[in-house]
């Protein structure tokens, strides 16, 4: 039990790179197990090890997020310092192998907050932990659950002589706990030398390596980060360009939708494309087509009957709209759908993706999200936003986001002003259930800038002004 | 659905949706706020709808590319007229659309003597002789104060065939009265209720749609 800010929040220091394949299922995420006693070092070694792999979105799990809930007579005795939290049956293990398996396969999890005043979980309170390519996770017991045991891409022991650590603990209790040194040592006597014993040092055998003398041992570490970054290695993937090279039908998948190609719909296309027109004209039509975008995603929403009385008395049935709509833009350019979005739904609830493209290979970054709570309710329908879909990697990306937050494939439709047959493609073999909804399909994908041709440059730019002159 | 408009109706598309908004603004439950919202969504539409019966002509521009676009550009000039007051309530979704049209306005209120529709107030932009007319107002229902309305802007010289009359709840009797004596102009509408009852209402209809939407109902 220990203050760690680091723990339980993904550290992310630049862009997620695809952590899922081309087919849009996830890879495993790799996990590192650590375990040894109390005051070993564990946490020291985990994020050593972290600082040394140098790679973005990493997560430190805490098996301290982990315990049980106490009754109130239970909390009574542990107030006393009679209670044993250095048994192995302290420990939430069901919700462990819960959150450690739904990391691993890449979802949200809500990690729950311990609070050590009065030994319950705080209610209506977690760290929501997503995006992690790789979890450490950390506890005494760390490797004793058999079915947590089989998650673990990597079992770690920290062997710390004993007397070491009883030193450190009497140094960290008295100085940050206030507790005498009597009260540390009763506590050792009774509880944490006979676990350690009994039940923490006989998982030594359980891990892959063991690292004697913890956090001084750094040959040992240095050799277990180059371990993990070869491991990483291996599955590293490269999606982008590959799939601009790939070729793809002319036939659109059948999970698309073409809005009619009217005069109106024309017109505001030729002006949106042209090179010639202002930012002025260039916002206010494309938030008309966003518009028009949204009211004919709109009809893809279930719906039922609804009888209603009019002033004069009469009933007429009618239908009302069975679901709420959340959208969801891809930033930057997919928020340019918003305004639209906003004109047919005044109220709707918008998250957001930040994703962007790394200039040097192609390859799309996730860099933020944040997703309302109601998104994932049962009678939610998402409208993911984004103005061009390209090659599709950046709506495959913000797709795979979706899910990894249990939005169910068949309730998100993706909108945009225009799509290409290869971004089509793409996503609809991945996610044949997303449905879609462009404005106008335009069929050549430029292999080398990666823009849709005849196209309209790049969209955020001319609706931001951000654009070169 | 036994009725068939004329050709000169052009119905919107009855999707799902549409008819979602006009049970909303139908339901006499509805507060103001969402009435006038889901007016405007429906009236955007039949903005929308209308302009696509403008004529064009083929554009070709240059895209941020360099690649060539295949387009189109409007013809002519367009004005909006709305029928005081209730059509007023248009000019917003009109704007949304069409960002600083001119707008030119009718008042026409039912003559106490004669129980006819009377001309009280027209103004227009001096050039609307070679516009084409947006003739805007809520609802078509025995047509009497559209057919004046049109009569005034034939006499200020605007071709029959360029007038476009958007109307949100329409009925057979209106469409015929109106279609009788203008054949050559269009009549967009979102829905054609069943016909008027007794006292000339649209039935079902949806009450007095300017009294609504201005706040002026008890």
């Amino acid at each position: 039990m220990k203050d760690n800010k680091l723990a339980n929040h993904v550290i992310a220091a630049e862009g997620r790179l695809p952590w899922y394949r081309s087919d849009g299922q996830n890879c495993d995420c790799y996990i590192v197990g650590i375990a040894g006693g109390s005051a070993s070092g564990k946490t020291s070694v985990a994020q050593r090890i972290i600082k040394n792999l140098n790679v973005p979105w990493v997560v430190l799990l805490s098996m301290d997020s982990f315990y049980k809930d106490l009754t109130p007579e239970e909390v009574e005795i542990a107030h006393r310092n009679d209670w044993d939290f250095d048994s192995p049956n302290s420990y939430d293990y069901d919700l462990l192998l819960e959150t450690i398996t739904k990391l691993k396969q890449g979802r949200t999890v809500d990690v729950p907050i311990y609070d050590f005043e009065t030994h319950k979980r705080v209610p209506n309170k977690h760290n929501t932990v997503y995006g992690a390519n790789v979890i450490i996770f950390e506890g005494i017991f760390g490797l004793y659950d058999k079915k947590v045991l089989e998650m673990m891409d990597l079992k770690v022991f920290v062997d710390t002589d004993t007397d070491i650590c009883l030193a450190r603990r009497i140094k960290r209790d008295v100085a940050e706990r206030g507790f005498d040194v009597a009260g540390v040592l009763k506590l050792y006597q009774r509880f944490v030398k006979p676990s350690y014993d009994n039940y923490v040092y006989p998982t030594k055998r359980n891990a892959d390596v063991v690292i004697p003398r913890g956090l001084e041992n750094l040959v040992a570490i240095d050799l277990l980060t180059k371990h993990i970054q070869r491991q990483l290695q291996e599955r590293k993937m490269q999606s982008r360009w590959d799939m601009a090279r790939m070729s793809a039908p002319e036939e659109l998948p059948s999970n698309v939708i073409v809005l009619e190609k009217t005069k109106q719909l024309m017109g505001m296309h030729t002006i949106i494309r042209d090179i010639n027109t202002s930012r002025h004209d260039f916002i206010f039509y494309a938030d008309r087509l966003a518009t028009l975008v949204i009211e004919r995603a709109l009809d893809e929403l279930p719906y039922e009957a609804r009888t209603v009385q009019t002033p004069t008395s009469q009933t007429v049935h009618g239908l009302g709209q069975k679901v709420n709509v959340g959208g969801v833009s891809i930033l930057r350019a997919g928020g340019t759908m918003e305004i639209g979005l906003r004109r047919v739904i005044r109220d709707a609830v918008i998250g957001k993706i930040l994703i962007q493209t790394d200039p040097s290979n192609g390859e799309p970054q996730l860099h933020y999200c944040k997703l309302p709570p109601s998104l994932r309710e049962d009678n939610t329908y998402i409208f993911l936003m984004d103005a061009v879909i390209g090659t599709g990697a950046a709506g495959l990306m913000a797709i795979r986001v979706l899910l990894d937050h249990d939005v169910p494939e068949d309730r998100i439709i993706f909108l945009s002003f225009l799509a290409g047959p290869h971004g089509l493609h793409t996503i609809a073999r991945a996610f044949p259930r997303v449905k879609i909804v462009t404005s106008y399909i335009d069929s050549v994908l430029n292999a080398h800038t990666l823009f849709l041709e005849p196209g309209l440059g790049n969209f955020g730019d001319r609706y931001f002004g951000t654009e070169n002159e | 659905m036994a009725y068939q408009p004329p050709k000169q109706v052009i119905l919107l598309p009855q999707t799902q949706q549409l008819k979602a908004c006009t049970t909303i603004i139908r339901d006499k439950n509805t507060q103001r706020a969402d009435f006038i919202f889901y007016s405007d969504r429906i009236i955007r539409i039949l903005v929308e709808e209308g302009l696509n019966h403008l004529p064009v002509v083929e554009k070709t521009v240059v895209t941020p590319t360099g690649r060539e676009f295949q387009g189109i550009d409007f013809q002519g000039r367009i004005c909006g007229v709305s029928i005081m007051r209730a059509g007023e309530s248009m000019e917003q979704g009109l704007r949304e659309v069409c960002r600083s049209v001119r707008i030119g306005k009718i008042l026409i209120q039912r003559d106490e003597e004669t129980a006819l529709p009377k001309l009280y107030y027209a103004k227009f932009p001096p050039d609307i002789a070679s516009r084409y007319c947006l003739l805007l107002d809520p609802m078509l229902a025995t047509g009497g104060s559209a057919i004046k309305a049109i009569e005034t802007l034939l006499d200020y010289g605007v071709a029959e065939e360029r007038i476009l009359f958007l109307n949100l709840i329409s009925c057979p009797e209106g469409i015929a009265a109106v279609v009788a004596k203008f054949p050559l102009m269009k009549i967009v509408t979102a829905e054609i209720d069943a016909g008027l009852d007794e006292k000339l209402y649209i039935n079902p209809g949806l009450g007095d749609f300017g009294c609504r939407y201005f706040g002026t109902d008890k």
